[in-house]
């Protein structure tokens, strides 16, 4: 069964007027981890919520684990683990109390893993919550989260506020915990090396948009960056469909294009630049280019790179 | 049903203050009626009670108000129904165990007073017969008060508008202050403060579903 466990059809969601998703179309099938990037603000966890029901959406559909995320049955939020942004545990909870709650309400508990975790993150029962470091409440919260096993997990920025020590131990412990089981992952995060290490496909959020949906190695091999010289000035428009960004200084044009192709290099032949050249491009550097306020392009251009 | 108690049993510990102060004002009033049992005539047992019940009426407004506030506004502030919809828990469920502590901190504080009556008018049965169903009057209307009020409070609680609830409250209390005053505590302000009550909670339930968590 490869069902799909995440499902978004023309999401959008307004807050006081303004329009924060913007038609998000999303299937995430299952055993996928998939890692959702975008800049803060811009929308993310704002999904996540409208996916777990806190939410509604101003119009779209959503559907986790094949129930409508609007009225999730209690059967299904069973099936969900999730860490969310800013650790949002009941602060005034002693550990313990905290832990005996959501093990007396979960439909599955793994004790001996918790218990292995518990050990393992040195986390003290008798305190409360709201003592706790940022970094132990990520910790709790993801202890939590695993052991009720659930197939479909949801990390929302669970390393941020982290500390660099604190944040490499989380990811650790969580590729570790992935890899163990096979699993339904939605990893959200701004911080594109935690995503890397993780995801075998990326969504990136822009400007209410989900202008990249496809694998990770598909993404470095399809997003080109380009120098072009020209004898003269610069054109402003060169025709060439897919643009996610365009720089023009004079007589340089920096031009970052999806699905670059024959077809697209004769185009760009035909204005006779003295020299194009490929600039190489981390995962960073395609992040910064869908993300960054384009010029002269819209972001549309850049929903292309999806579904690859 | 497990899964409800843990959550009703969530509620009551989270709210242990207004179940120990139902449990004392219970016992004051056992008290009081056991010793006007004893020492008054009977002809002023119901001048006695109309008088214990002004009091009692307003610890009852404030107590129950204050823990509806509490639970929503608590609940709000610190993100527990957002935490707990991330276990097999629904907001349908969440509301219901609430509400339904909410009505055991009310039997905490009537029930006692309605068993002991009971037993006291198997000791001594009064002479005045209407004594008997007056005081069963007063005691289902101040039951419906202290519900009417906790359903004030959880609205309060749980909006940010912070005027509409609080009005409501003064107006209602002004009605049913009046009500009491011409009619007494009969069925007509039982059936005004049961309809109040099915509204509160009607309105609550609905932007407890609909509103962000």
């Amino acid at each position: 069964m490869n069902e799909n466990v995440i499902s978004v059809e023309n999401l959008v969601k307004y807050f006081d007027g303004r329009c924060v998703l913007d038609g998000i179309n999303l299937e995430v099938p299952q055993g996928c981890i998939y890692g959702l990037l975008g800049r803060n603000g811009i929308g993310k966890t704002t999904m996540i919520r409208i996916l777990l029901g806190l939410e509604s959406p101003t119009r779209g559909h959503t559907s986790l684990l094949g129930s409508d995320s609007t009225n999730l049955p209690a059967e299904v939020r069973g099936r969900i683990g999730c860490v969310s942004e800013g650790h949002n545990l009941i602060q005034n909870y002693k550990v313990s109390r905290l832990i005996k709650l959501c093990k007396d309400l979960s439909f599955r508990w793994n004790n001996e893993f918790f218990e292995h975790l518990i050990e393992t993150f040195r986390l003290p029962m008798d305190r409360k919550v709201r003592e706790l470091s940022i970094g132990m409440r990520a910790q709790l919260n993801l202890a939590l989260a695993m052991a009720t096993e659930p197939e479909l997990l949801i990390l929302d920025d669970p390393t941020l506020g982290l500390d660099t020590v604190a944040r490499r131990q989380f990811l650790e412990l969580a590729i570790e915990l992935i890899q163990q089981q096979e699993r339904t992952i939605l990893f959200c995060s701004h911080i594109l090396s935690d995503v890397e290490r993780i995801a075998d496909r990326v969504g990136i959020l822009a400007a209410g948009k989900l202008v990249v949906d496809c694998r990770l190695e598909e993404l470095k091999k399809r997003i080109k960056k380009l120098q072009v010289i020209f004898p003269d000035a610069a054109p402003e428009n060169i025709y060439i469909t897919e643009i996610i960004n365009q720089q023009v200084r004079e007589r340089e044009m920096v031009l970052t294009v999806a699905n670059w192709n024959r077809q697209k290099q004769n185009i760009l032949d035909t204005f006779k630049p003295s020299s194009c050249t490929e600039i190489p491009m981390s995962l960073e550097d395609i992040f910064i280019e869908c993300t960054k306020p384009a010029q002269g392009v819209t972001l549309t251009a850049a929903q292309e790179i999806q579904n690859a | 049903m497990l899964k409800m108690l843990t959550l009703i049993k969530r509620e009551i510990y989270d709210n242990i203050a207004y179940f120990v102060g139902a449990f004392v004002l219970s016992m004051i009033l056992i008290i009081c009626i056991v010793s006007a049992a004893y020492h008054s005539d009977d002809e002023s047992a119901p001048i006695f009670a109309i008088a214990l019940s002004i009091p009692v009426i307003v610890i009852l407004i404030i107590g129950f108000t204050s823990m509806g506030v509490s639970q929503m506004y608590i609940d709000r502030n610190r993100k527990i129904s957002t935490f707990l919809l991330t276990l097999p828990v629904t907001r349908g469920r969440i509301l219901t165990a609430r509400l339904i502590a909410g009505i055991l901190a009310i039997l905490t504080l009537f029930l006692p007073i309605i068993i002991t009556t009971i037993i006291l008018y198997q000791l001594f049965i009064p002479s005045v017969p209407f004594v008997k169903s007056m005081f069963f009057d007063v005691c289902t209307t101040l039951t419906l008060v202290a519900l009417a009020y906790y359903s004030i409070g959880l609205q309060t609680g749980w909006m940010t508008g912070k005027v509409l609830p609080p009005l409501a409250g003064f107006v209602l209390t002004f009605i049913f202050a009046s009500i009491i005053i011409i009619k007494g505590f009969g069925p007509e302000i039982q059936l005004l403060l049961i309809i109040f009550v099915v509204a509160s909670v009607i309105r609550i339930w609905r932007k407890f579903m609909d509103t962000s968590l």
